[in-house]
């Protein structure tokens, strides 16, 4: 990663961080406030329904009290008090007034407790009721009602033929004689209770009638009857059966968090009527009989949060934005000079000595650039110096190569022509022979000069390598047939080969690998005049195939080694010192390497290594 | 003894008689209901009439039959048909189609007639055969081949028939019973209880029925200036375990039978009508009814479900008795006091149904088969009267619990005040002169007879 990315990086998480802690914190106390507002509305929705309860039942004691006062009411406790009551004729007098006071649960109660007519179960005459049996138990003229339920109205479980229900009671006694009559009437709390409930916008009542032992999703009733998916909220609910208090919670319905609710649970508690044997010793207590759920969506607090969320969200991208602008031009501004050392540190590396580095500050990186640019011109001119000494070097041992070659044939030349013009001037009658060998001499020798310059020109005008796949095992047997009938006339050099299977073909110039390939084996036979083993091996790498020409000759020395790719260099007593040359020449078109390995007296092996793509 | 001329009889007038039941057809093996066996049995018995009927007593009383005899097996019977005696159509009732109108009723017997008599065979005892003739099934009907109307000997005649809803009778001016008072009689069927009542309170019916009333001396208010009557009670009101209850284990059944506190009930929803009951045949009929307990007794069905856990029942009712559902609501909560469930349904699978049986005969053997067919129980072994075997029959029936007898009832009419003499029978008939001690519909008369719709 480069210098300029770092610093980018750096800048944009520093700001990135900054702008999410800012968010963080402007949310959370958003949220805070906002759950803290929904708390308070929850409470007071809830406190509006505690109240809607207590007018409630006040209406029902209301509707109980005319139902005390009518004329029904009135002739059957006068003829109880006369002892002329008739259950039979009283038995369904309770339906009628329950009809007329619109309640939902009504029934007669003599001073004993027992029932005379009942409304919501007109079988039930004849049976006690505990909440008036209780008090004729504990006051032997059974004319004060349970304390429980004098005063307004009180919950109550109530038995109907298929179930039990929960209902809202009020309890009035009709006083014509001794002997009260009770009136018990009700309504029944369930979902018809609730649609009369006045409910504020975006909240909702549930109920739970908590007339089973345990929970029972079929008793959470909503407006419609049993409301769906009980199970999330009977945690909430088991919650407040074990304290008795009042508690709150979150409901996730789904996995959108605007569609939670919370749920306002208030505990509903109403008289435990002892039987009246046990009235005695048992105050009255209090149970668990319902529990109302006032539910309060989240979705306008979740919409603003997200509101929130999606500004902030906004603002905070285009800070990172900006930041990352900055960021990049601060960084391009600090990180221009180090990217111009760098860029020119690559050409130098690239033997560009030419690069120059332009120095636009006295800082430290000013400084730097300066001492670059003299180490590049100190380097140039060190380069220059060594190129001019090679050359030099070069050029004498051209013509130390020149003048060695060229001096063996002329020496030739020179004995001819003295001998021929010895023969003219000394001995004109064997002038003819002698002329007929000199002039066969010299046009051998000239021919061998000619074979010299050829050489020397033809290594001037290598040509360029034409790329085709090739197999470089069939360039081997190529070489080897070439020197194929030399290995057996001479019959001194055995020849090994190891060419892998399955050698990938390569983008070479077939005829250009031969040269060089012969130019090793014949340097590999050169140097086993005494006879040896020549080893070819082949194999493919990853990237590259290898071709190793090895000979069991004498070896070379490190410094004949350093210089044998070195043009006119040779340590044969006829070599032109360019084979190697050619060779290096060739592989290094090829974007090759060729390296020499040698011991003395016991063989050298030449490597070649070339690219299986081609080089750019 | 001097009449004024208000207290006089005289002819004229039509009675209009109101009833719950609804028949499509005036046949009574169609309309097998035991809850409409009443109206059934009162409409057809003014149209025809048996070869014999029964005293309260169950005694056997001449009808078209002046005498009869038996052999000593029971198993030949004689009898000696009433002389001049015709059918509705004119045509004489004479012994060779009495015998074909009987044979084609009873497969099982060979009927024969002579010039004045017809006899009845069988290869088994019949010595209950007077009681059997005695059942209005018996009646002695031939059809109109138009309208099919059963044309009868009885004192009216159809002189029209609006399936369900009407049947029109006129007098039969040949009845050998004499000339009834009134000229015609027109019975609205479909009609319930409630809407008898406000017909009656308008003036607009004349009969009407009514849920059971407690006898004489119990505190009753009867419509003003009417004549209730109620019967001896003809009725069992019962609880039945169909064959696929749930209540398969016998100690369940009792349990249920122990928790029913039946005099709440009867005091109160029976308005006191009616007797509790723990036996099938009623007391009048029997005697020893009372060694049928009729307490409950709740610590012993409780003990009686201590190791088992109940299924919940369910309990259906007719709701066209409107003291069924009542009823059977009570016996639900008297169940929930051992720890039965009971839960009371008009409709679905039940397990356990409150229904009413027909006691149609004032003999006790009769009775008791008749019972045993409608509750589906088997049919006790041909008896003689012997209150031993009688007893024995009854309590082997109600082994196992399969019927949980609650109460006998009696049924109930009520007749306005421009109705006179009217007095149906201790069993609830309307016209079997000389069977029961009061007088027949054919012998009541009209106080005013112009008010009559049909009055001619």
């Amino acid at each position: 990663m480069s210098f300029r990315k770092k610093l980018l990086l750096l800048f944009a998480a520093t700001v990135l961080i900054c702008v999410a802690v800012i968010s963080a914190s402007v949310y959370s106390t958003i949220r805070h406030s906002f759950e803290q507002a929904d708390r308070e509305r929850a409470n007071a929705v809830a406190a509006q329904f505690r109240l809607e309860f207590q007018r409630r039942g006040s209406e029902v004691g209301r509707k109980v009290d005319a139902a005390a006062a009518s004329e029904i009411t009135q002739r059957i406790a006068l003829d109880m008090n006369r002892g002329a009551a008739s259950p039979s004729d009283s038995v369904g007098e309770a339906r009628i007034l329950a009809g007329q006071q619109q309640l939902d649960f009504l029934e007669l109660v003599d001073s004993r407790g027992v029932i005379l007519s009942s409304a919501q179960w007109q079988a039930k005459f004849g049976y006690s009721e505990a909440a008036i049996a209780e008090a004729a138990g504990v006051s032997s003229g059974g004319v004060t009602p349970p304390p429980a339920v004098q005063a307004g109205a009180f919950l109550k479980r109530e038995e109907l033929p298929n179930g039990a229900t929960l209902g809202l009671f009020a309890v009035r006694a009709a006083r014509v004689g001794d002997q009260p009559l009770y009136v018990i009437g009700g309504e029944r709390l369930d979902q018809g209770f609730l649609s009369t409930l006045e409910i504020p916008a975006g909240t909702r009542v549930l109920l739970y009638q908590n007339l089973d032992t345990k929970w029972n999703p079929n008793l959470l009733l909503d407006l419609n009857g049993p409301a769906a998916g009980g199970d999330k909220i009977a945690p909430l609910i088991a919650k407040v059966r074990d304290t008795l208090q009042e508690s709150q919670s979150v409901i996730h319905w789904t996995s959108d968090a605007a569609d939670a609710e919370v749920f306002h649970a208030i505990p509903l508690s109403g008289p435990i009527f002892a039987a009246a044997s046990e009235a005695n010793s048992t105050n009255a207590k209090q149970q668990l009989l319902g529990v109302l759920l006032v539910g309060s969506s989240r979705r306008p607090l979740i919409e603003l949060q997200r509101q929130i969320i999606s500004t902030a969200l906004l603002v905070g991208g285009l800070g990172v934005i900006v930041a990352v602008l900055a960021s990049l031009w601060f960084a391009a501004r600090v990180t221009r000079p180090v990217v111009s050392l760098a860029e020119a540190a690559h050409r130098v590396a690239a033997g560009d000595l030419s690069a120059h580095v332009e120095v636009e500050s006295s800082d430290e990186l000013g400084e730097l650039a300066a001492s670059f640019n003299r180490m590049t011109a100190d380097l140039s001119q060190q380069k220059e110096r060594t190129l001019q000494a090679e050359r030099v070097a070069a050029w004498r041992e051209l013509a130390r190569r020149l003048a060695h070659e060229l001096k063996n044939p002329l020496f030739p030349l020179q004995v001819t022509v003295e001998n021929l013009v010895r023969a003219r001037q000394k001995s004109p009658e064997i002038f003819d022979e002698v002329f007929q060998e000199g002039t066969a001499t010299l046009l051998a020798e000239i021919t061998n000069l000619k074979n010299i310059i050829g050489r020397f020109s033809e290594f001037s005008r290598m040509p360029q390598p034409q790329r085709r796949p090739t197999q470089v095992n069939d360039v081997a047997h190529s070489v080897l047939r070439i020197f194929s009938a030399q290995f057996r006339e001479q019959n001194r050099i055995a020849v090994r080969t190891e060419l892998a299977d399955a050698l990938p073909e390569i983008p070479a110039d077939p005829d250009l690998l031969q040269r060089a390939l012969q130019n090793l084996v014949l340097n590999a036979i050169d140097a086993m005049p005494q006879g040896g083993e020549l080893t070819i091996r082949t194999r493919g790498l990853r990237d590259y195939v290898e071709i190793l020409v090895s000979d069991t000759g004498s070896g070379l020395t490190e410094e004949e080694c350093s210089r044998l790719f070195t043009p006119y260099y040779t340590t044969k007593q006829h070599g032109t010192g360019l084979g190697l040359a050619i060779a290096q020449s060739v592989v290094s078109d090829h974007g090759g390497k060729i390296s020499v390995e040698s011991t003395k007296e016991k063989g050298t092996t030449f490597r070649i290594e070339l690219p299986c793509e081609p080089q750019a | 003894m001097i009449a004024s001329a208000e207290t006089r009889p005289h002819y004229g007038g039509t009675l209009r008689v109101m009833m719950q039941s609804a028949p499509n057809t005036l046949d009574l093996a169609s309309n097998p209901s035991p809850a409409d066996y009443w109206d059934f049995a009162r409409t057809l018995s003014l149209i025809g009439d048996t070869l014999v009927t029964l005293d309260a007593q169950g005694r056997p009383q001449p009808a078209l039959a002046e005498t009869w005899q038996r052999d000593a097996g029971a198993r030949h019977w004689q009898f000696t048909i009433r002389r001049g005696v015709k059918f509705h159509d004119g045509s004489a009732a004479s012994p060779a189609p009495i015998a074909q109108i009987l044979g084609a009723l009873h497969a099982s017997w060979t009927v024969r007639a002579t010039a004045d008599s017809i006899s009845i065979e069988s290869d088994a005892a019949m010595p209950a055969l007077l009681a059997e003739l005695a059942l209005t099934r018996n009646i002695i009907f031939k059809r109109n081949t138009n309208t099919n109307a059963p044309v009868g000997t009885g004192p009216f005649l159809v002189a029209g028939w609006q399936p369900g809803k009407l049947l029109k009778l006129a007098a039969n001016e040949e009845s050998w019973r004499g000339r009834p008072f009134v000229n015609a009689v027109e019975i609205e069927f479909g009609k319930s209880l409630r809407d008898q009542a406000l017909a009656f309170e308008l003036g607009k019916a004349d009969v009407i029925e009514a849920a059971p009333q407690a006898p004489t001396g119990a505190p009753q208010r009867p419509p003003t200036s009417s004549s209730l009557s109620s019967s001896l009670p003809v009725e069992l009101l019962a609880l039945v375990f169909p064959a696929n209850s749930r209540a398969q284990d016998p100690r369940l059944r009792e349990a249920l039978a122990l928790s029913v506190d039946r005099q709440p009930i009867q005091s109160v929803l029976l308005k006191g009508a009616g007797e509790p009951a723990a036996s099938l045949l009623p007391n009048w009929m029997t005697g020893y009814s009372a060694l049928f307990s009729t307490s409950p007794n709740l610590p012993r069905a409780r003990a009686l479900l201590a190791d088992a856990s109940p299924p919940a029942l369910t309990l259906s009712y007719d709701p066209r008795d409107p003291q069924a559902q009542l009823i059977a609501e009570r016996i639900a909560l008297n169940a929930r006091e051992v720890g039965i469930t009971v839960q009371v349904s008009l409709s679905g699978a039940d397990d356990v149904r409150l229904v009413r049986a027909v006691l149609p005969s004032s003999d006790p053997v009769m009775a008791l088969g008749e019972a045993s067919r409608q509750l589906g129980l088997p049919q006790p072994p041909l008896l003689e009267k012997s209150l031993d075997d009688l007893y024995q029959a009854e309590h082997t029936l109600l082994e196992g619990y399969l019927v949980i007898p609650l109460f006998h009832l009696p049924v109930a009419s009520v007749a306005g005040s421009r109705v006179q003499d009217w007095e149906p029978g201790p069993l609830g008939d309307w016209s079997e002169p000389g069977s029961s001690a009061g007088n027949a519909l054919g012998d009541i008369w009209l106080a005013d007879p112009r008010s009559g719709a049909a009055s001619p």
